[in-house]
């Protein structure tokens, strides 16, 4: 076994040529992910709205903008739109933008439906509550509705979530400095530690992962102290 | 709907033809001020990461440092996959591409490429003493890399021989070890890796005779002859002027881990 060879580099895979260079390795997939996580909710919650409006123009958008995003791998999301977004903007998008943006535009579609599922999974009655209190409809929604779904969505969120830091490590392939590119630069340069690379980048992952899990199950438990259900 | 949708058409349309109508390449890249290669950022000795200061080098990014010198700009390395560099040149992104590229006629349709800097030849990489030749190998089988064209020629080449591919040339090289292939085959620069990447390096020779040429050519811009003409006259300063010999020895020469002899000369024109 050549342990040495990921102790020797395991700066390099933790961040990458930081701060002599870009930033990569696990901070840059981590960056990623958060900035990812952070844009697909904005994305998703406004598409997730869309959808369930009664308005056709509001309507049509989002479900156009679901269904093809979910009807394409995330792999050719984003080879795809990192050749496009040249043409679109005029200039080019560095690499790891252009993943970023493909992870959030993908994510988003994702979390759409979670935000969808989670309104309509509530009593039709507290909609109609509301409108009866003399909230208006986006009132209602911003204070009564979502307050309620969106800590039912919790554990879905997470679950797309997690699967999003999982899957930065699909922008290997525009070239970004991400963990999976780190690994196989160094695994191209010594040849001879691919098994003790891969189970380091796999350990990695999996402690990110866990530790997004573990603070969900958290929160989930924090939040539900004030949810009044099953009594 | 429909107006968002003709705008949205019309600006495509706008960006493509701002695109088509550039200035010479020469003329851009000295307004910039900088020249954007791309670069293999994970093939020793060719483009790769250096262990300590975490920066691309290699052969090719030295290349591209004596061109951008010739040109009196800096130089900006970019990171390319072989699935990105041809893409990245069409659309400008980068300005040339050196990045073990064989210069392939079906490539020239969309690119255009400059003289052989480097010369890449497929050959064996047996156990020393078994295999001398390729019609050694009749009967037997050969490890290669799914997909590669490395696996095609060997086939052309010998066809008496079974080809066994794998994921990487690392398994192939374990599949060697464990006497399950009998040879590997693929570029003659990957193999001095692989055989460098044992503790015994001595235990293995490469052999036979050239199976399929490789010639890697920069690429560039299509059409824009102006530029290809600098490039052209450039390698070949590179190589007259004996600075081409002093950078193949720093990555291939006798003292290097990668050592393959100087045996071909560079295209001069007169």
């Amino acid at each position: 076994m050549h342990w040495d060879v990921v102790y020797n580099n395991l700066d390099y895979f933790l961040w990458g040529a930081f701060p002599k260079g870009p930033l990569g390795g696990l901070a840059m997939s981590i960056v990623l992910a958060l900035l990812g996580i952070f844009g697909a909710f904005w994305i998703g919650l406004a598409a997730g709205l869309m959808r369930l409006s009664r308005n056709g123009f509001v309507r049509w958008p989002a479900t156009v903008y679901i269904e093809v995003v979910r009807g394409t791998p995330l792999l050719m999301l984003i080879f795809w739109f990192y050749f496009l977004a040249p043409i679109l903007f005029g200039h080019t998008l560095p690499a790891a933008e252009s993943a970023l943006t493909s992870f959030i535009v993908f994510t988003g579609a994702y979390v759409a439906e979670i935000v969808r599922a989670g309104v309509l999974s509530l009593p039709r009655g507290q909609m109609e509550a509301a409108r009866g209190s003399g909230l208006s409809h986006v009132q209602a929604m911003s204070h009564v509705i979502l307050p309620q779904s969106l800590r039912n969505m919790i554990p879905s969120f997470v679950n797309q979530f997690v699967s999003l830091t999982k899957d930065t490590s699909l922008a290997y392939i525009i070239g970004v400095d991400e963990l999976m590119r780190n690994a196989t630069q160094v695994n191209n340069r010594t040849y001879n530690a691919p098994t003790e690379i891969f189970i380091t980048v796999a350990v990695l992952y999996f402690i990110v992962c866990f530790a997004l899990t573990s603070f969900s199950r958290r929160l989930e438990k924090h939040i539900m102290r004030y949810q009044a259900r099953n009594r | 709907m429909r107006k968002l949708s003709l705008l949205l058409i019309v600006s495509l349309l706008l960006s493509l033809g701002a695109g088509v109508a550039q200035a010479g390449k020469i003329d851009d890249i000295k307004a910039r001020g900088t020249l954007v290669c791309g670069v293999k950022d994970s093939q020793v000795p060719f483009g790769y990461v250096d262990e300590q200061t975490k920066q691309i080098v290699g052969f090719e990014p030295d290349i591209c440092a004596y061109i951008a010198g010739k040109l009196g700009v800096k130089i900006e390395l970019k990171p390319v996959t072989s699935s990105t560099r041809i893409p990245l040149l069409q659309q400008g992104s980068v300005d040339l591409v050196a990045a073990t590229m064989t210069h392939k006629l079906e490539r020239d349709d969309v690119i255009d490429f400059s003289i052989t800097y480097f010369p890449a030849v497929q050959k064996l990489l047996v156990k020393k003493g078994t295999v001398k030749a390729l019609a050694d190998l009749a009967g037997k089988k050969v490890g290669s890399v799914k997909g590669s064209t490395s696996e095609k020629n060997v086939k052309t080449a010998q066809p008496a021989c079974e080809v066994v591919s794998f994921e990487t040339y690392p398994e192939a090289f374990l599949a060697l070890k464990q006497g399950k292939v009998v040879a590997v085959t693929t570029d003659a620069p990957i193999l001095v890796g692989l055989k460098y990447s044992d503790e015994n390096p001595d235990n293995w020779e490469i052999v036979g005779e050239d199976i399929a040429a490789e010639p890697y050519g920069l690429g560039l811009a299509e059409n824009d002859s102006d530029y290809r003409d600098f490039i052209n006259k450039t390698l070949m300063e590179m190589w007259n002027s004996g600075d081409y010999k002093k950078l193949y020895d720093k990555w291939f020469g006798p003292n290097t881990k990668f050592y393959i002899p100087l045996e071909w000369k560079m295209e001069i024109w007169p």
